[in-house]
């Protein structure tokens, strides 16, 4: 069902390429997106903020080195127009592309990629792009104040650059983040530049109202020739669904991320319906367990409680198949994801079983944090309490804003926790977050230790051959489901309902509401001017 | 009077000082951070090192007096601190939003005004009849749903169902735009403003100096219109000065369904994300506009009614 | 009450096979996202939304009278001080500082006791304050002093009584703001802690059902609205009993 699924989505997105090509885009009007991951945006130094809100707007003023590939379903270099890297995998020369300019009408060079990075590991602040500039070479040493500059950043000529790194490494996935954007040298050393970004994307920054949206115009310079196609664009920023939902009605914007209440809605709807864009996400929905809280610490009581819970009607009826259902850690869409693997089935006798030969005939109580969401949070703990009574285990439900949640999970303050992770693209990197070397403040928050998953993660990230890594990847994601660290929930189906006149929307499993927006374009009808 | 006013600017600052301390102590202990804000969602979390290093560079990872020590020694010079997640000056950040609060504050207090003080009155010259119990039960139903349940009713029926209005956002800060949000905010105002009217209106025609106008053969109207209205004036401004400062901070749950720019979605989303300084600098705005409210509103009422007098 | 008349646990019924269904016959009010019978959670909802509003606006009343009084009776530095923290209640937005005790203590009916509690005095302390200023030289109260007896004594047998009047009033309508608030800090994610009900969590988290199931946010809304304009109403009503010459004040 799920490769249905993605080969729907395949088709969908070759209708809209179909589609695309058969009007000739408009030049012109308004795109009246939306931000819908909180009420605000935290900054507009898109070095200083990691969240996908941010980079909602971040993808209409800025650029990185490289771009997420929705179709190719990998990064490519994107202000580079090619990078040859080294037999060792440690040396990447960078050609840089030199039909690049900044909002300020400057010319990229690589002066500016060098500045960006070097800004990243800057000894004062922390920006959350370190993560991936840190394996520079030399990039530590400068954070120390040891070195003037990194010395891993050569620039060969105005448009050439080499990167050394520490180990041998793959660029793509860490620097098509928009945390990492380029920025101009001289301007972002303004104070301005805290309220008015300059960067290299396909809108100028035009204003922003705190709270309520950022507007944009074309940038004509733009290194795609003829895009971006419309005059403007408006991001309303947009948290609350419920007023998403009638703003989209009214015709006020012309897309909006949907939720699984609204998801019916549109879907039942005759209009509506025939404009939504659904893409399975790499996110892996999951109730972690705390293997220091006694009853947690055996497999099979971890084990039980995946039996122990009607997933599939979870899924079905309250998360209105906006879902799939979770075999293992790697989502559908993940290149390691095994479709042989059979999720855990719906059936109590056996967890009682299972519990009964852990010793926990008589059931226990344990403490579950939550969150508010709608998709990974209360009410999918609220429909777990009952179906996990029916085997004796008593929940306490410990409700906790995203703030704390994120905290709690990382410092291991928890019995159980739900949650959202990311799951992709990369299925390394999801993998690694069992690697008992892993700590548990990075990622692997259940304190996974399993010396058969470090041996297998440690070949596959020596090898050089995709094929015998991908094997080896899906032997690990096959041990997890035996091993059950987790309650293995769903992986998302992201859903984005738009308007007619609205087109070239892309399917991005990393995030749907990160678009391309220079691929963007609305036809006359729509009521925006 | 100016002697007056001046003891009362100075009674001011041991409550911003009080307030200060309360907001810092709270926010201190409350759990979650900036760092750990960063990653919400699940999707790309902050590294250890990065958090660490992020926690140190903000000053969190000193005790809490080092901590409160520097934020008074910053409040002293004038200085509210940057906000850890524009790093801009808190006076900057805050400054943004303060015209749409503002012009929102207006709007809701001018709507319960009009409508609330006219409700009152309306009461009070029948008391008991049908009128004053249907305006008191019409006055007091708007206060009694949820804000954000009457805002998005208001949404669907003015914005979706009848189309005369925009559904939200800030628009260009029109009159448009701020209609919806701004009666979805008045009407507990509107609730308490038609109240005190009403009482302020019986207990005035109640009171001897208006038997004694009356007795003196002056007319009903000028009765009505004279002694109620300057006596009564003082009672609404003295109500409107003590509502206009919360209305602010009530605006919170408001300006986050509507997309509201104004200094209440700035100071929740301050509070999700753990940016402790704007927390600190909005609430402090928010305590200094009340009080500054208030003082001119007690000015006002001596101007109008000189028998209030001031020791 | 509510077990008697529920038909359902509000918590533990929940059968998804009958989610979102629309309110006939087997379920009165329909059921919610969960498969949950609405009118048991209604009914159970109202012992939480119920025991907010009361509970919290009797600390806040038992509070307010305390300071006020007190205040008011002996006057001097006493009376700087709490003139001083009702100033700042008054001032600091009072929904900001619950969000911020819900916070720390986490959610649950104890943590909303205290957060709702401790934020609405600053009215009742007040109105206590000035009415017993104006108490304080009275013939009777002079009396009591002249016979000996303590303070303490006074204010409770003499005083209290006489300003219990307009302190009930703001305590009735106080009550109605507590069960708002309540819901509001449910809006805003912290209010009680789930699975069990509150109106005002039940209002919140059927939000985004308003187009596809109505029902599910009608009756708690519905019994949010009554109460909350009840008690109102029995405020404005209790006023004209208890306090004719009803001075302007704020509630």
């Amino acid at each position: 069902m799920l490769r249905k699924v993605a080969i729907v989505a395949a088709l969908s997105l070759a209708a809209f390429a179909a589609q695309a090509q058969a009007q000739t885009p408009r030049k012109g009007g308004t795109i009246r997106f939306t931000a819908p991951y909180g009420s605000s945006f935290a900054s507009l130094d898109i070095h200083s903020t990691n969240r996908t809100q941010d980079e909602i707007w971040a993808k209409a003023i800025h650029r990185q080195l490289y771009n997420w590939d929705s179709v190719a379903n990998k990064p490519v270099p994107e202000l580079a127009t090619s990078v040859t890297a080294s037999p060792d995998g440690k040396v990447h020369t960078f050609k840089l592309r030199q039909d690049a300019y900044f909002h300020h009408g400057r010319q990229m060079t690589a002066d500016d990629v060098i500045y960006t990075f070097t800004r990243m590991m800057s000894p004062k602040v922390a920006y959350p792009g370190s993560r991936y500039a840190r394996g520079i070479k030399g990039a530590l040493a400068y954070q120390k104040g040891e070195a003037k500059e990194i010395a891993g950043l050569k620039k060969i000529d105005d448009f050439t650059l080499e990167m050394t790194f520490d180990e041998k490494t793959d660029p793509g996935f860490g620097f098509m983040n928009s945390y990492l954007s380029i920025y101009p040298a001289d301007e972002a050393e303004k104070d301005s530049f805290q309220s008015k970004p300059i960067g290299l994307g396909p809108y100028k920054f035009v204003e922003y109202v705190p709270g309520s949206r950022m507007v944009g115009e074309r940038w004509e310079k733009f290194y795609k020739p003829g895009k971006p196609y419309a005059d403007r664009i408006v991001i309303a920023i947009m948290g609350e669904a419920a007023a998403r939902d009638v703003a989209f009605r009214n015709k006020e914007i012309d897309a909006s991320v949907l939720g699984p209440a609204q998801y019916v809605a549109y879907k039942a709807d005759a209009a509506l319906s025939k404009n939504l864009l659904e893409v399975a996400e790499v996110f892996t929905r999951n109730m972690g367990m705390n293997p220091t809280f006694k009853p947690f610490a055996d497999k099979r009581v971890r084990q039980a409680i995946n039996h122990a819970i009607d997933t599939d009607l979870i899924i079905k009826r309250l998360v209105k198949d906006k879902a799939f259902r979770a075999t293992s850690w790697l989502p559908a869409s993940s290149p390691a994801y095994d479709d042989t693997l059979k999720p855990y089935a719906y059936d109590p006798e056996k967890a009682k079983a299972l519990l009964k030969e852990a010793g926990y005939a008589d059931g226990f109580e344990f403490e579950w944090t939550t969150s508010a969401n709608e998709s990974w949070g209360q009410p999918i703990v609220e429909a777990v309490i009952p179906m996990l009574a029916k085997v004796n285990i008593k929940v306490k439900v410990k409700p906790v804003e995203g703030t704390v949640l994120s905290e709690v999970v990382r410092k291991g303050e928890y019995q159980a926790y739900i949650w959202s992770n990311t799951t992709g693209p990369d299925p390394y990197e999801a993998l690694k977050c069992f690697h008992s070397k892993t700590p548990q403040s990075q990622c692997n928050y259940v304190l996974y230790n399993n010396p058969a998953v470090d041996k297998l993660l440690d070949e596959a990230n020596a090898t050089d051959d995709q094929a015998k890594r991908i094997g080896l990847l899906k032997q690990v994601n096959k041990i997890l489901l035996d091993d059950a660290p987790v309650w293995f929930f769903n992986y998302n189906k992201a859903v984005m309902a738009y308007q007619p006149w609205l087109h070239g929307l892309q399917a991005n499993a990393t995030e749907l509401a990160l678009q391309y927006y220079e691929d963007l374009w609305v036809d006359d009808s729509s009521p925006a001017k | 009077m100016l002697s007056y006013l001046a003891r009362r600017l100075i009674q001011t600052i041991p409550i911003l000082l009080a307030v200060a301390a309360l907001i810092f102590i709270l926010f201190s202990v409350i759990p979650g951070s900036f760092a750990s804000s960063l990653g919400d969602d699940g999707k790309s979390v902050l590294d250890a090192e990065t958090m660490a290093r992020m926690n140190r560079e903000l000053g969190l990872s000193d005790p809490i007096y080092v901590r409160f020590a520097r934020y008074v020694g910053q409040l002293a010079q004038f200085d509210l601190g940057v906000s850890f997640r524009t790093r801009q000056p808190v006076a900057v950040v805050i400054a943004e939003r303060l015209w749409p609060s503002a012009q929102l504050a207006l709007a809701s207090m001018g709507f319960a005004i009009f409508v609330g003080v006219p409700l009152g009155f309306v009461a009070a010259l029948r008391p008991g009849s049908l009128i004053d119990t249907g305006s008191m039960v019409l006055a007091v139903s708007g206060l009694s749903l949820p804000k954000f349940w009457l805002g998005l009713l208001l949404m669907y029926l003015f914005a979706l169902k009848l189309g005369w209005l925009p559904s939200f956002g800030y628009g260009d800060g029109g009159l448009k735009h701020l209609l919806l949000p701004a009666v979805a905010l008045g009407v507990s105002p509107l609730a308490l403003l038609a109240r005190t009217t009403r009482a302020a209106v019986l207990e005035i025609l109640d009171a001897d100096f208006v038997r004694t106008a009356r007795s003196k053969g002056m007319s009903e109207t000028r009765v009505v219109r004279w002694h109620l209205a300057r006596n009564a004036l003082v009672i609404v401004l003295t109500t409107v000065g003590l509502q206009f400062g919360s209305v602010i901070g009530q605006a919170v749950v408001v300006e986050k369904l509507f997309s509201w720019p104004g200094l209440g979605s700035l100071l929740i989303d301050s509070v999700s994300l753990r940016d402790l300084p704007v927390v600190q600098g909005a609430i402090l705005t928010i305590v200094m506009i009340f009080l500054v409210i208030n003082l001119t509103v007690d000015a006002l009422c001596a101007a109008i009614d000189p028998r209030i007098k001031y020791t | 009450m509510s077990p008697l008349i529920a038909h359902t646990d509000p918590v533990m019924d929940a059968n998804l096979m009958n989610a979102e269904v629309p309110p006939g016959a087997e379920f009165w009010f329909g059921t919610d996202a969960q498969g949950r019978d609405i009118y048991s959670r209604v009914l159970y909802g109202a012992r939480i939304s119920l025991t907010v509003g009361v509970l919290s606006q009797l600390i806040n009343t038992a509070i307010g009278v305390a300071l006020g009084m007190s205040a008011g009776y002996w006057g001097g530095w006493w009376d700087d001080v709490v003139s001083g923290l009702t100033n700042m209640m008054l001032a600091i937005p009072s929904l900001v500082f619950a969000l911020a005790i819900m916070a720390i203590l986490s959610p649950g009916l104890t943590s909303l006791l205290i957060a709702l509690g401790l934020t609405n005095w600053s009215y009742t302390c007040r109105l206590a304050r000035a009415s017993t200023l104006s108490l304080r030289n009275q013939g009777y109260v002079q009396a009591a002093r002249i016979l000996g007896y303590g303070d303490l004594r006074i204010m409770l047998t003499q005083i209290l009584p006489n300003i219990l009047g307009p302190i009930i009033v703001i305590g009735t309508l106080g009550m109605g703001g507590a069960v708002l608030a309540e819901a509001a800090l449910s809006f805003l994610g912290l209010g009680i802690r789930p699975p069990f009900p509150s109106w005002g969590s039940m209002l919140s988290d059927a939000r985004d059902q308003i187009t596809t199931a109505p029902w599910i946010s009608i009756f708690p809304g519905l019994a949010i609205f009554v109460t909350v304009l009840g008690l109102n109403l029995l405020g404005d009503g209790l006023r004209d009993i208890l306090d004719p010459q009803a001075r302007a004040r704020t509630a």
